[in-house]
Formats: structure tokens, sequence, C-alpha cells
């Protein structure tokens, strides 16, 4: 609530506040920025906004946003179908994606397993994963990429157990000292982890 | 380590402090209510991360302000650092030398501070939570990684918790029983670790006190003695045997979080058959070879803030009690609401402060 500001404004004001990280301050700032702007800035946005929201879907396959489905990088020939590396979030998947190393394909799990966030197996998209387990095509390996953490290992231990039966090898990636980095500077836990998962030089 | 200097602002009933404690006794003297233990917490609070007594949403932030903030300038090994925390609606933030920090391991690093409260003198006759707030205290200030790994059981803990109460699926349960077990066995691990080491000074340390010989043993009631790796087996599959009756009463029976501390005096139970005496010395000596074992392993004496402890021993214990604390080379800060006789027996390696109202004065 901005007293003495105009309605309009003051709505735009509390939709802005109520992005992830944008208090009221930031809110107000965004939307002089936005009123101030020249050139139909404002109409620009609100079109992307609404061309976003209308057009951006899940992937039928891997679950990541797309525009046609299925995405891209499912629709490539080139990636490697036989592989499939499963991730919590689009964000996690670009990651990958930037090493350009990796050639195989994605599947978007939307989250990991959090009782404590009232997150179970059927809010996560692991229905589809199996469906791509058992279909004509399916991948020799799934990697999981879920995140150090508790809820990511759970996670990962869960569809470890749920995917092996089915007759694919299933991957865990290596968690230590990250590359380029100084053990001086590594967090003792890290490291903890990094000894006891050491392996034959 | 030593506190050089110690700046609090709006932190509980504390108004502004800025005072230089001594490098060996600061006694905080003042009339119930007026703020010592405050300061005390203040001091641990900021060092340690964490509130020196369960609190239960108690405010942190003086009531009228919106932020809190404890300074300390430390001298720590060779260098003279800067921890500030302060405490607003939003959270909670760190700055090392002024610059915001997040690096746990480099805050704690050359730092150990030992607290003695009077709510540790129920540790021997209080229920078996105490002793492991004790016991993961200790552990603690020993390995300052335990707060992590503590925290990363609790959060498994509850994790399993919530299943079982609202009837999840085996096999999330069993997902999260994995982890759980491996964590768990982390922190029954880490208290046994400290149990041995401070088995001997302990035991040195209660007979000296007690001035008879009683035969104590401690003992860590939990798991079967093994590795890490045994203790992670057998409380694994101790989580799946017992999974229908944990459901049936919505928490998990097993773990670090049911273990105890048990003590006994030859063949007899110190729980229930030690005087009151007996289980005060128990808890001085406890205390006493905690801080033998940090002077051991970490070569220096730690900080120690004794929180009216005075006033809850007798005459005879309170003499051990500063007859120690004066063998000892590191800094003390202990509040008191007598502060004369404290004065007397410390002379000149003391400083007297006293508090009104939320306000110190150094006389």
């Amino acid at each position: 609530m901005i007293p003495g500001a105009p309605e309009p404004l003051q709505r735009l004001v509390a939709e802005l506040g109520k992005l992830p990280g944008v208090g009221e301050r930031s809110a107000l700032r965004l939307a002089f920025h936005i009123l101030r702007a020249k050139d139909g800035y404002a109409g620009t946005l609100a079109d992307a906004i609404r061309g976003a929201v209308e057009r951006v879907r899940l992937c039928s396959v891997c679950c990541a946003l797309t525009e046609a489905d299925p995405c891209a990088l499912c629709a490539d020939p080139r990636r490697d179908a036989s592989l499939v590396c499963v991730v919590e979030g689009v964000a996690d998947m670009l990651a990958v994606e930037r090493t350009r190393e990796f050639r195989g394909r994605y599947h978007v799990l939307h989250g990991a397993l959090s009782p404590l966030d009232g997150v179970g197996p059927e809010q996560l998209r692991v229905k589809e994963l199996l469906a791509r387990i058992g279909a004509p095509d399916a991948p020799r390996e799934v990697i999981l990429a879920t995140n150090p953490d508790i809820e990511g290992e759970a996670t990962a231990l869960y569809l470890t157990r749920l995917l092996r039966p089915a007759g694919v090898r299933v991957t865990r990636i290596a968690q230590g000292i990250p590359m380029g980095g100084d053990l001086e500077y590594a967090d003792q836990a890290t490291l903890i982890r990094a000894l006891s998962s050491r392996r034959d030089a | 380590m030593q506190i050089l200097r110690i700046e609090v602002c709006d932190f509980r009933n504390l108004g502004l402090v800025q005072e230089a404690p001594h490098a060996r006794f600061t006694v905080i003297s003042g009339e119930n209510g007026q703020g010592k233990t405050n300061l005390l917490e203040a001091v641990y609070y900021s060092l340690c991360l964490r509130p020196l007594r369960p609190t239960h949403g108690a405010e942190l932030v003086r009531s009228g302000s919106g932020r809190a903030s404890i300074q300390l300038l430390l001298s720590r090994g060779a260098v003279t650092e800067t921890i500030e925390v302060s405490v607003t609606a939003s959270g909670r933030e760190l700055r090392l030398n002024g610059k915001a920090a997040v690096d746990l391991d480099r805050w704690f690093s050359g730092t150990a501070v030992v607290a003695f409260t009077p709510e540790d003198l129920s540790l021997v006759r209080g229920g078996p939570e105490r002793r492991r707030r004790f016991l993961d205290r200790a552990v603690f200030t020993r390995w300052p990684l335990f707060l992590a790994e503590s925290r990363d059981y609790h959060r498994l803990l509850r994790s399993r918790n919530r299943i079982l109460a609202e009837g999840g699926p085996a096999s999330v349960r069993e997902s999260f029983e994995g982890p759980l077990a491996r964590a768990g066995a982390r922190v029954v691990t880490r208290r046994r670790a400290w149990l041995t080491e401070v088995a001997k000074p302990l035991a040195g340390a209660f007979d000296q006190i007690a001035r008879i010989p009683h035969g104590l043993t401690t003992l860590y009631r939990g798991p079967p003695e093994g590795d890490e790796g045994r203790v992670e087996d057998w409380l694994r599959g101790e989580l799946s045997r017992r999974a229908e009756s944990d459901q049936e009463r919505g928490f998990t029976s097993v773990g670090p979080h049911i273990d105890d501390l048990r003590f006994s005096f030859g063949n007899l139970d110190a729980h229930r058959f030690a005087s009151q005496g007996q289980a005060r010395a128990l808890v001085l000596a406890l205390k006493i070879a905690e801080i033998e074992n940090l002077k051991e392993q970490l070569g220096f004496s730690p900080l120690l803030l004794l929180d009216d402890v005075s006033s809850e021993l007798d005459p005879d214990r309170n003499r051990q009690l500063l007859d120690y604390l004066g063998s000892l080379s590191g800094q003390v800060l202990l509040t008191t609401t007598d502060p004369e006789p404290l004065l007397v027996r410390l002379g000149g390696r003391s400083a007297l402060w006293r508090v009104t109202a939320g306000s110190v004065v150094a006389e």
C-alpha cells in the first residue's frame, strides 16, 4: 500500500511485489521504470509475459519448458536417446547443457521429494520418466543429477529403486571438490564426502 | 581466543553496550531480570550462532527496535578479527571483518566456548533430552562441523516422521531411511568419539571433586558399539524393522534423538541414587573434563561463560570451581547477583560490570 498513489499504480506494485526476491521498494522502482519507459516498452513487456504464459508448456517427453512439443532437444536426432540425465529443474538442465559435453537427453522432475514441503512422487514428473523407460526407444542409462542435498539424495535413491528393476542402468553424478578449486578452501562436509568416495588413481 | 571488545545493540533487553572485558575474569553483576544472562547469551549467540538456552521463539530483538546486533573484536590465534551478527525480522546476517560471511567453517575456526548454566545442574537427575543437549553442545564445540551434521539428521528425521504421520508410500519412506541411518550413525559416532576423549579427564576430575573414588562409569545408551558403517547398517535395519510400529505411533522410535547418556557409581545408577552433592560434582567434573579436553585438542583454553552458577553450588564446590578456573589461562565471563566474594577470590585479575535495566557499566 503506497498512500496517495493512484490505484492502477498500486495494483502494478502489488503484482510486481509478488515476484520472488522483489520487495515493496523494488516493486515500486520497477513500476516507476515501466511507467517512464519510452517506445511502448510496457506494451512489449505485457505481450512478452502473455506470450510466454500462453505458448510455453512442458515437453510431453522430457517435461522441460518448450514452445513446440516435443521440445527441440527431444526432437534433435543427433542427441543420444539412450542416455537420459534426470534433473530437478530447468535451471539445472541449462547448467548441464552449457557444458556442451553432454550429448544425451534430459528429464526434468520439477522438484525433489520433500515430505516437509508436501512433495511426493505424484507432485514430480516421475510417471513421465517411467513411461520413457517402458517406451520402444527406451534409454540404456539414466544419470541421476539431482542436487547433493537431503531431498536430492532421497530422490536419487527413490528413482534408483524404481528404475533398476526395469533393467536400465542407473548412475549418480559424482560429488566432491570442484574443479579448479583449492582443497584449502573446500568446505569440510565436501572434503569428507570427497575422501569417503575416493577412487584408485 | 580472547574477546577484546563487546558491542551489543538492542539484543533482548540490552540497549547499547560497549565494553572491553578483562583478559581473565569479568564479573557481570546485577539483580535478577536486569540483563546479565542476556549479555552472556549475546556473546554465546554471536560465536556459536545458536541460543544459549532453548528459547522457543523468544524475541532476540529488543522490543521497539527493528534490529539487534552483536559485534565482537576477537583475538584468535595470531590474528585480530571482528565478527558481527545482526538479527532482523527477515533473518540473520553475518559479517566477518566487515564482509558478508557465509563460510561457517571460517566463522567457528579458532573458537571454542563452554557455557555453564543453572540448567546444567539438572543434567544427572533430569530427563534424557537434557543430557543429549549437553552432549551435542559439547560435540559441536569440539567439532563445529557437527552443527551441519546434526541439522541434516534432524531434517531427515522430521521428513521420515512426516511420511509416517501422513501414511506416505513405503518406497518414499525407505528413500529417506538410508540417508537417515547414515546421518544418525554420524551423530552417534561423534558423540561416542567425544565421550572417549573425555573419559580420562572426567574420571580424574570427578574423584578429585568428590574426594572419594566412586568408580564412575559412563555409558552411551544407543546402537551397539561399532564403527560408523556398522552403526549405519544397524540403524537402517532397525528403521526398516520398526516401520510398522513407528507408523502406528507416528514417530521414529530409534536413533540418536532417543539415545541417552547414563552414569553409574560402581553398580549404582547415578540418575536414581546420586545425592544432590554427587550429581553437582558430576556436572562440575563434566565441564572440567570438557575444558581440559578442548585445551589438549585445540591447544588453547576455551572461553568460559558461567551463568549464575555460584549461587547454585555449596561453598565447598564453589571454592573448587573457582580454584580450577583460577588455574586456567583462558577468559571467563560470569554472572552473579553477589559479586563481592568472587572479587575477593579473583583479586586483581578481574573486572566488574554492573547491569541495570539493560545497560552495562564497567567499574
